[in-house]
């Protein structure tokens, strides 16, 4: 249910994320006479001033409301609030547990300093934007790895993990197509295919936008590098093969991800594929010497081998790292 | 007509036993491995790559003569996307909660390697009815693939088959977690080969 | 140059014929996609209330869904609720505003048929024919009130919260006085023999029964699971190694207090659950008693 008005606000942001990256780094709307507010432990909110505020004010609890930002009618009740001895920070401590996932809203009423007035502020209180985007990132690359432990792209992942050589040049050419073809489904899914309710063409536009990225980028790197070309050319078709590729595109369109944090799955999972390929080429490498059993020589040892790097992946499950 | 006849068959068969697409041909992995963990599972999914194939395999052997040869590989994923897309929607539509536990692995079929593989070496060399029976036999080798492996998962994880208690009692879960789809393709894959071995030797005693 | 025409054309003519072929049956089973989901959650609802084929559901049962919108209001916030109204025997739908404080904003009745209100599409064009153009104005979510006859029945609420995987979706029963009835979980996607676990009766039934302030301090332990509370959730037929009746209530009774037990090696799944299920009784709860006392103070007819 995207509406238009959603639509022009992720434009702008779409735009305004590729040109200034800077804006990433920030977080919100910024007062000026609040310098930050961060979370602060489990329970607690910090608030820094840039000037010294006046206690009687800072230790009211009516000045502040506090609420989560797709809740903006529960208000979340306040335990304590304490003030530095310099009087230029507050911390308020809730009666519950902060979920720091969501953004939340903060609003000072009449803030005092120095027996003036400066006036009310609302900030909005969130993890550092930064972090959520690496968590992504990290997330799509080891913890979510698409070959160890969502099972795709296992074709071309055990037809190109024999050598190392192959392993990196497969892993890197997929990771640029990867990215290409992820950006353009996204910018495609949410201005045209949603708006216009087209949402069931999904499949036929995303294989068609792969391809379409396997065939530039396959001619702009045959004219302006060969060298790189004879390097990569022949994997680009099978980029086509592999099910990541048409996965990304199809997740990214379940979870509203923006611009910027579709590029991070994009190049996590093109990024897992590589070290998920340069991780078996090197135990097939090693393989290759050992003395397998005649019935288990080639795959079936390869498939007992992902069988035990996914065991192993699974320990990084449920790790959240910001 | 008994010749024509046979090789349908044999075509059949090809399909389920000698060119097998998970054991024998190591193609469309994905959900062998992802979401083999019930028999129901592979029969749905199994039943979903059947059409995909057949209705690809036949398109494609009816219209081989208009397709012209430089845009063979499009028309190739265009069919089968279209093909996957029609059965997206309809089990979204009429068996919503098959659906459900397949996940994206339905609209993944248009990744599947075994089918742009079966048009490309054979649906645009023959005609529509023996397209038609490779077709169906390479679509029943995949359900039969995932099948017996689902059958091990379920019976060994959870000790039931098709939902139905069997054993009693579970056996080793440590089957039906996500990472043991990867030892057991391994085992049966090693199986196929070991009956290959032991035929081969048979064969030349 | 003859050649790249006839390509292009036959190009165009397979993507038109697939386009065709797509958009026709996107056309056929939408319709039946819908009817399908609509009968499957009408069916859930009904199951967590108790009823089934043996026990079908009275003549006058029936379901009202309110749905909550937020708006931005060039700068303010403001809450919408579309509720359900009897206007001289007829149901309609009124769309009350009120800010986040729970004051009164305005209101307007919406040109909706009940049926239609079901679809989100059709919503949004309902309200945005009568808010400012400039309002955005975005969805959050619904609840559903079960009523027999004038008396209410329940409460459903459907929700979403994100699990280890991705999202998992469950509809929450609770009764008038907030004490949960059931819960069902909808859709997920975590671990087959770990997380998924979830749907199992031993899991999703030790909600049952708990009191709406037991509710609030609930916590999830990672202790095993006794195995009489165990028999009493999976609540099999006496003939089937199952319990009576009275061993059943008075296992209930013994173990409404507890905790509820993680699933073992999906601690994250258990609490992912648990506190989704608190967050949302917590949040209807205050929400529906603020729009209560607009509702009274506004005099609506509303059809709960």
């Amino acid at each position: 249910m995207l509406t238009v008005a959603t639509a022009r606000r992720n434009a702008l942001y779409c735009v305004a994320a590729f040109f200034m990256l800077s804006l990433v780094l920030g977080c919100g709307k910024e007062y000026r006479f609040i310098k930050a507010a961060s979370f602060k432990g489990p329970r607690g909110i910090s608030i820094t001033f840039a000037g010294p505020v006046d206690e009687k004010w800072a230790k009211d609890q009516a000045n502040y409301s506090i609420n989560e930002k797709t809740d903006p009618d529960i208000y979340l009740r306040i335990a304590a609030i304490s003030l530095r001895p310099d009087r230029l920070s507050v911390t308020i401590t809730l009666e519950e547990d902060i979920n720091q996932k969501a953004t939340h809203t903060l609003a000072i009423k009449g803030i005092v300093s120095e027996g003036r007035n400066m006036g009310s502020a609302i900030v909005d209180v969130k993890k550092f934007y930064l972090g959520y985007l690496l968590s992504i990132l990290m997330g799509a690359m080891i913890i979510n790895n698409f070959v160890f432990t969502k099972y795709l792209g296992l074709c071309v992942f055990f037809g190109t993990s024999q050598k190392k050589s192959t392993a990196i040049g497969m892993g890197i050419t997929f990771t640029i197509v990867m990215v290409a073809s992820a950006m353009m489904s996204w910018f495609l899914y949410q201005f045209v295919l949603k708006p216009f309710r087209l949402d069931f063409l999904q499949i036929v536009v995303f294989i068609g936008l792969v391809s379409l990225s396997v065939q530039a980028v396959d001619t702009i790197l045959r004219k302006v590098n060969p060298v790189l070309f004879k390097a990569f050319g022949v994997y680009l078709v099978l980029v086509i093969a592999n099910c990541i590729i048409i996965a990304v595109p199809l997740i990214l369109a379940d979870n509203e991800y923006n611009a910027i944090e579709s590029l991070m799955l994009a190049l996590g999972a093109g990024l897992g594929f590589l070290i998920a390929l340069f991780l078996m080429s090197s135990v097939r490498e090693r393989i290759e010497l050992a003395d397998v059993p005649p019935t288990f020589k080639g795959l079936p040892i390869a498939f007992i081998l992902g069988g035990l790097f996914a065991l192993s992946f699974m320990g990084f499950s449920g790790m959240s790292l910001f | 007509m008994k010749a024509r006849k046979k090789t349908n068959s044999e075509l059949f068969f090809n399909g389920i036993l000698n060119e097998n697409p998970i054991f024998r041909l190591a193609l469309s992995m994905c959900p062998a491995v992802g979401i083999s963990t019930t028999v129901m599972n592979g029969v749905l999914l199994g039943t979903a790559v059947l059409f995909v194939q057949v209705f690809s395999s036949c398109t494609i052997a009816a219209i081989k003569n208009y397709i012209h040869p430089r845009i063979r590989i499009p028309t190739y994923t265009l069919t089968i996307a279209t093909w996957v897309t029609v059965i997206d929607l309809m089990l979204a539509a009429y068996v919503p909660e098959a659906y459900k536990e397949m996940g994206i692995f339905v609209k993944l079929i248009v990744a599947f390697a075994i089918i742009t593989m079966r048009l490309e070496t054979f649906a645009c060399r023959n005609p529509v009815g023996a397209s038609f029976w490779d077709g169906i036999g390479m679509g029943l080798g995949f359900t039969f693939g995932m099948m017996a492996l689902g059958l091990v998962r379920e019976l060994l994880g959870m000790g039931t088959i098709l939902g139905y208690d069997v054993l009693g009692f579970r056996p080793l879960l440590f089957f039906v977690l996500p990472a043991a789809g990867f030892f057991c393709v391994g085992l049966m894959m090693a199986i196929f080969n070991y009956m290959e071995i032991v035929y081969n030797r048979r064969k030349k005693v | 140059m003859k050649e790249i025409f006839r390509i292009t054309i036959g190009l165009t003519i397979s993507c038109l014929v697939a386009a065709v072929i797509m958009g026709s049956v996107f056309a056929i089973t939408d319709k039946a996609k819908k009817h399908n989901e609509h009968v499957n959650v009408q069916d859930t609802m009904l199951g967590l209330l108790g009823f089934n084929k043996d026990k079908p559901a009275p003549r006058d049962l029936r379901f009202f869904s309110i749905y909550r919108y937020t708006l931005d209001d060039s700068g303010a916030t403001r809450l919408a609720y579309m509720v359900p109204v009897l206007d001289g025997g007829k149901e309609k739908y009124e769309l009350v505003v009120i800010t986040p404080a729970g004051e009164f904003v305005e209101r307007f009745p919406l040109k909706i048929n009940p049926e239609a209100a079901n679809e989100g599409h059709e919503r949004e064009l309902a309200l945005r024919s009568v808010l400012r153009p400039s309002t955005g104005l975005s969805f959050a979510d619904s609840a559903i009130l079960a009523v027999k006859g004038k008396e209410r029945l329940a409460y459903l609420l459907p929700s979403e919260f994100p699990g280890f995987k991705t999202f998992i979706k469950v509809i929450l029963a609770l009764d008038p006085m907030f004490t949960v009835i059931g819960l069902e979980i909808m859709e997920h996607e975590e671990d087959p023999g770990l997380g998924a676990e979830i749907v199992q009766p031993y899991f999703k039934h030790q909600f049952r029964g708990k009191s709406f302030d037991r509710l609030r301090e609930l916590k999830v332990i990672k202790e095993p699971l006794p195995d009489e509370y165990k028999t009493a959730l999976e609540k099999k037929a006496p003939d089937k190694g199952g319990l009576s009746k009275a061993d059943l209530e008075t296992l209930r009774d013994k173990y409404r207090d507890e905790d509820i037990y993680a699933i073992t090696g999906a601690t994250i799944s258990s609490n992912a659950v648990t506190s989704g299920v608190i967050n949302a009784a917590k949040k209807f709860s205050y929400r529906l008693k603020t729009l209560e006392k607009v509702i009274a103070a506004q005099r609506l007819a509303v059809s709960f």
